[in-house]
């Protein structure tokens, strides 16, 4: 029994000694606090910006090394032209290409902290819909500044875009793209001007059916684009039943690509499905294929909205006229048309040039 | 039983200890940022003479702010789910039981869901709003544990199978709400509760909250240890354990409660990491015998090695990307449990 008793008070000596061992660990870092910055030769100037969460942002001046944490914002880094002040991007960061080269960090759901801590960023960007919370407020307590957008329509990507520039402290470079951006999307206006808008159901991902919400900026580029999305439901990322799809009869499918052929296979795997061929769109092979550029809050999502609009209204981009008026967006040189129409197949800017011919 | 002696006792932990101090070196010195090993004993050592002015400070706060802090969680919620699994294993008297039997980190999750959703509409200061997803979790694991309770209640008593049932369709339960609300939740937060369902130490808590963690693990452990030679007898039998003068009523209660405690602390740190509590305790069986007076600080010292480990794998292996450290233990843990229940029938 003393035995019992002595192995008892000796587990509550090791439980006292480790746990004086732990505290002594974890106090460590306090020291850290204590220490004077690494480089106290330079004293950076520092600028508040207030963020899109509302947060106020200690950003030093000038920033020299940024680190993007969504492929939408560095896509809009490398349309102001900073390219070369991005350190660091994340795994999905694959456009444009060279963004592919860039440091990886991780993924924007699971960056890796001490790789974004080795890069040295006077600012990391994040944005609300992607980011995490937690992300955020880990790299506050690091001491590392991090500016966060939240646009919610294409207006607001060509604003925070603007605003970014200001930030990052080339406020000209940013007014030069917004009014290069505003200038395509008023050109647009009035080509589709007196159109009926095509209603269109966009196709996020076909198995379950997954579309757009009428809250996203999706839903406001198809509206830009002379379309309406018959999907009316305040959730972003509704589930729809195909029921509601077939009694509502979209007159387009829109998907969302960055290779054509796989739309392509996915509308005719899509087609042979038992309640899809009821739909009037599929019978008549109606169906648009954009850039993916189209899911991201990024400058380029403009190019995207005008190749949608080429296709769902080419009456409105007569084939003289176009030439004159292509303005290739500085992210994005002009995409190709892509419509593949009635069961022909062929393209219909095909079928344009033999009418003009 | 081989009789405990205060040397076998002390000489388990002590090797025990020097594995831990080996693992948490290694995981120190792994990462997405490379650190020799070298540079790290020398830079350990000038933190100890406080001469921490002379480090780099990037290296610093890779080292010091980013990968102990993590490392230190991990001991904790490890230590923590392993001796819950030990007592919930000896509790119900099945080899089977963990700490999420009972449905607790699935009550966790859904309060740590809601916490998510309301989070928006509450316009909180951010200190407050980085405590209430850790705060939902407990609640939503202390409401569990509490309705699993008096469910599994069958004439005033605990009685273990009872127990066992009440929790199991509590969590299948539980899981379908956890479900509806996925199905509602946007983007970033959905994929932000997925990997919290699979667990992950990237995320920090708050510094009172890791303080708490780190007082709730030694009290309830320590409750647990008081009672390690009943939880001996009752591994006999509950009659027989009774016949032996063990008030097994007042045994249960507060091995449940403490045991309740330790799971809900690290889920609501860490989210799900399973596997670490079920193959931990049966692991330090085959090793060290099902003495629970040696059991329970070897399984302590055994998961906080098993989730450090994890974590330095779920941190280097698609590095810079992390896997869910959850993800790692459910792929070890499962062929690892397979193996050692064939060995034993072997």
């Amino acid at each position: 029994m003393s035995k019992r008793k002595d192995a008892r008070r000796s587990f509550s000596a090791v439980c006292a000694a480790a746990a004086l061992l732990l505290c002594a660990a974890s106090w460590c870092p306090a020291l850290r606090a204590q220490t004077p910055p690494a480089n106290p030769l330079a004293a950076p100037v520092y600028k508040d910006f207030v963020d899109e969460a509302g947060r106020t942002v200690h950003v030093p001046q000038p920033v020299q090394r940024i680190v993007s944490l969504a492929p939408s914002l560095t896509e809009t880094i490398y349309a102001l032209g900073l390219q070369d002040r991005l350190v660091g991007d994340t795994d999905y960061c694959d456009y444009p290409p060279d963004a592919q080269k860039k440091t990886k960090v991780g993924g924007a759901i699971n960056p890796s902290l001490e790789q974004i801590v080795a890069l040295r960023p006077d600012l990391v960007l994040v944005t609300k819909s992607l980011n995490l919370l937690e992300t955020v407020q880990a790299l506050d307590n690091l001491g590392i500044s991090s500016y966060g957008t939240d646009p919610h329509t294409v207006q607001e990507i060509i604003s925070s875009t603007h605003r970014l520039a200001e930030v990052l402290g080339v406020p000209e470079a940013g007014a030069a793209l917004g009014a290069d951006l505003e200038r395509h999307l008023a050109d647009l206006r009035l080509r589709l001007n007196g159109l009926t808008p095509r209603r269109v159901l966009f196709i996020v991902w076909s198995d379950p059916l997954i579309s757009i919400g009428k809250g996203t900026f999706i839903a406001d580029a198809m509206r830009l684009a002379g379309a309406t999305s018959i999907v009316d439901s305040a959730q972003d990322w509704p589930h729809m039943s195909l029921e509601e799809v077939v009694r509502l009869q979209p007159d387009y499918l829109v998907f969302a690509s960055s290779h054509s052929d796989s739309a392509q296979n996915d509308f005719d795997v899509l087609a042979e499905r038992p309640g899809w061929r009821g739909l009037e769109a599929v019978r008549n092979r109606r169906f648009a294929v954009i850039s993916d550029a189209v899911n991201r809050p990024a400058p380029r999502i403009v190019s995207a909205i005008e190749d949608l609009a080429r296709q769902l209204h080419p009456e409105a981009f007569p084939p003289h006229s176009g030439d004159e008026k292509k303005i290739p967006s500085p992210a994005e040189p002009q995409l190709s048309l892509r419509l593949w129409d009635s069961s022909s197949g062929v393209p219909a800017f095909l079928e344009v040039c033999a009418c003009a011919l | 039983m081989r009789p405990l002696t205060l040397s076998r006792l002390l000489m388990h932990c002590a090797i025990l200890s020097a594995v831990l101090f080996i693992v948490v070196v290694v995981a120190l010195k792994l990462g997405a940022v490379p650190v020799s090993l070298y540079g790290l004993g020398h830079d350990l050592l000038r933190v100890l003479f406080r001469q921490t002015s002379q480090l780099s400070s990037e290296y610093q706060l890779i080292i010091f702010d980013i990968r102990l802090p993590r490392i230190l969680l991990g001991i904790f919620v490890g230590a923590s789910l392993s001796v819950a699994g030990a007592s919930f294993q000896a509790l119900l008297r099945n080899p089977l039981a963990d700490p999420y039997v009972l449905g607790v980190s699935s009550g966790a999750a859904v309060g740590a869901i809601i916490a998510l959703i309301v989070e928006p509409h509450l316009a909180l200061a951010p200190a407050v709003a980085a405590l209430l997803t850790p705060v939902g979790a407990f609640l939503g694991a202390a409401i569990t544990v509490t309705a699993v309770y008096f469910l599994g209640l069958r004439e005033g008593q605990i009685d273990s199978s009872t127990l066992l049932l009440a929790g199991i369709i509590s969590a299948s339960f539980l899981q379908a709400i956890i479900m509806f609300f996925m199905s509602t939740l946007s983007g970033g937060n959905y994929r932000g509760i997925a990997f919290w369902m699979m667990g992950e130490l990237q995320t920090q808590p708050p510094q009172i909250v890791s303080l708490i963690l780190r007082f709730g693990f030694f009290l309830a452990a320590g409750i647990i240890y008081t009672t390690a030679s009943d939880l001996n007898l009752l591994l006999a039998g509950e009659k027989e354990a009774m016949h032996l003068g063990v008030d097994v009523r007042r045994v249960r209660l507060v091995v449940y409660i403490a045991a309740s405690l330790l799971t809900g602390l690290a889920v609501s740190v860490s989210g799900a990491i399973g596997y670490v509590g079920l193959l931990v305790p049966h692991v330090m069986r085959l090793l060290f015998g099902s003495d629970h007076r040696i059991l329970l600080p070897t399984a302590a010292f055994g998961g906080a090695i098993a989730v450090v480990v994890a974590d330095t794998l779920a941190r280097t292996v698609v590095s810079p990307a992390e896997l869910p450290v959850g993800a790692m233990t459910a792929i070890a843990g499962a062929p690892l449990f397979l193996y050692l229940m064939r060995r034993r029938l072997a």
